[in-house]
């Protein structure tokens, strides 16, 4: 309870900097809004020439891309502070600060600063899943309406998961491989069926960095595909594993920081 | 003309020297580059049944396409966007302004540096990796090799000239890093790396023919493939040519009116 308060303050705290240049927010939400139209130019252009992707057809996509689409939103809305992490709080020493405080460091990593324009995302993929639940007629049963926000916390956790482990790295090396955006990059690779891929790269999206957790796995319920019913129920444990193991990196990292000064 | 060239010299070494201290990046790049070209080789191929032929390609042009795509933008890719960005944002400007140098030409040979120093350390290994592991097509012939080569030098220019453009941006806006976000899945998109501009609906040929991005992957790989020749190959690279300067009077232009507005805090 008192955590939700905290986060209520910083949030609304963090709003009121941002709206003091509406302008500038403006413009961040369309440019922001324009990137994701760009992302989804290659499906929808794809699929002006062909009909289908291995038997999957346009709007099954755009389900998927519009449930990545919001779990990632979430994500990036939280995400800000992971990126700048190496050099804003260990190089420049303000994790110091941090650490002081009586709160778990995590905690205020995260929610210290937030991606606002990014809730443009969420609402651009809850779009897009009602328009293609629409086109598909999908009818949803109680049980399915229940689990779908279920899924996509499990998302926003994985998504989370990977790059706080990621960014722990910078509590032992300076990020000199610079490893953050590559990954980042293969966020989009997860919205496709994992059956097109070969078998390592479906090992790689499933098991080593699980972004077809947060992203495909979790729709196959909704679109009745039953082959991946499997995977579906294992999305909650796969989200409580790296949900875990994030935790754990991180309080590692924490342990073996040291201050640079300030 | 070897006085006036040789600051912008040492700025393109000096940039090859502290990428140099990076290298380790060029590592996970090369992955990431394959991993890239994997995944459209995938896509492609859940696609692709026998020996269909989608918009003039079939399924070897079309891996050929995505392969070398990838592999030239390991080439005529740099940061300059955020390196302008930051140098206003920080102040570090200020200085730099003191210099009796062009910021325009500055940037634009740190980029070169940047780019010599990839087709190196990034392009040779990443192309060596590719090329083992997927059946890439040589070019057409000797001639479409050369213009390819051309046109590339014209990619390297446009796509440093747009990100000086955007780059400048940051003398307006705060939060530029979402304007350059924007321009990188833009350029992905409208430069035919991901999909051939010939796949796009047709009203948006038509308008990407009006714009550069086009002349970034999609004309210099055309040309490698031997899809444009003869006479359009002359007007294509004259086109390119023209772009680039333009481009490059663009930015000359916009930081002309753009310095006028710049408030340095700090430095």
């Amino acid at each position: 309870m008192r955590h939700l308060s905290i986060l209520i303050h910083y949030f609304s705290q963090y709003l009121k900097a941002r709206l003091e240049y509406k302008g500038d927010l403006l413009i961040a939400v369309f440019t922001s809004f324009s990137a994701t139209v760009a992302s989804f130019g290659f499906l929808y252009i794809l699929f002006h020439r062909v009909s289908s992707l291995q038997g999957w057809k346009f709007e099954e996509l755009i389900f998927i891309y519009g449930f990545s689409l919001t779990c990632l939103g979430f994500f990036n809305v939280l995400s800000l502070n992971l990126y700048e992490f190496g050099e804003r709080y260990i190089m420049e020493g303000r994790f110091d600060q941090v650490l002081l405080r009586p709160l778990h460091s995590l905690f205020q990593i995260l929610f210290e600063a937030f991606r606002i324009e990014s809730l443009q995302e969420v609402l651009t993929g809850l779009v897009a899943l009602g328009y293609a639940g629409w086109k598909l007629r999908l009818q949803p049963t109680v049980i399915e309406v229940f689990l779908f926000p279920l899924m996509v916390v499990c998302g926003v956790v994985i998504y989370l998961s990977i790059f706080i482990i990621l960014t722990s790295v910078s509590f032992w090396f300076e990020d000199r491989i610079g490893i953050i955006p590559p990954v980042y990059n293969m966020i989009p690779f997860g919205r496709y069926p994992t059956t097109i891929y070969n078998v390592f790269l479906q090992f790689l999206l499933s098991w080593i960095i699980p972004f077809a957790f947060a992203s495909f796995y979790p729709t196959t319920l909704f679109l009745d595909r039953r082959e991946f019913q499997p995977y579906f129920y294992l999305v909650p444990l796969v989200a409580a594993v790296s949900g875990t193991m994030a935790l754990l990196v991180w309080n590692r990292g924490v342990k073996s920081y040291q201050s640079t000064g300030n | 003309m070897t006085t006036t060239l040789a600051p912008y010299l040492a700025f393109a070494r000096i940039a090859f020297l502290q990428i140099l201290a990076y290298r380790l990046r060029y590592f996970t790049g090369i992955i990431t580059y394959l991993v890239n070209v994997t995944v459209y080789y995938f896509i492609w191929k859940a696609i692709y049944r026998g020996d269909t032929v989608i918009q003039g390609f079939n399924f070897p042009q079309m891996i050929t396409y995505v392969a070398v795509g990838w592999i030239i933008r390991t080439f005529y890719y740099n940061n300059v966007d955020r390196e302008i960005a930051n140098d206003i944002q920080q102040g570090h400007i200020a200085g730099k302004l003191t210099r009796p140098v062009s910021y325009q030409w500055m940037q634009i040979s740190q980029a070169a540096g940047e780019s010599l120093f990839r087709l190196m350390m990034f392009t040779v290994p990443t192309g060596a990796v590719i090329l083992l592991i997927y059946p890439v097509q040589a070019p057409r012939s000797v001639s479409s090799s050369g213009a390819f080569l051309i046109s590339l030098l014209f990619a390297f220019v446009i796509f440093a000239a747009i990100n000086f453009l955007i780059g400048i941006c940051a003398v307006y806006l705060q939060s530029v890093l979402g304007l350059i976000r924007a321009k990188y899945f833009l350029i992905e998109l409208l430069s035919g790396l991901v999909i051939p501009i010939n796949f796009f609906p047709d009203s948006l040929v038509r308008w990407s023919q009006w714009l550069p991005f086009q002349h970034i992957s999609y004309m210099p790989l055309m040309i490698y493939m031997g899809k444009v020749g003869g006479k359009e190959l002359a007007s294509v690279l004259l086109v390119e040519c023209a772009w680039a300067l333009a481009l490059l009077l663009a930015g000359k232009w916009f930081w002309h009116v753009a310095r006028l507005k710049l408030i340095v805090q700090g430095g």
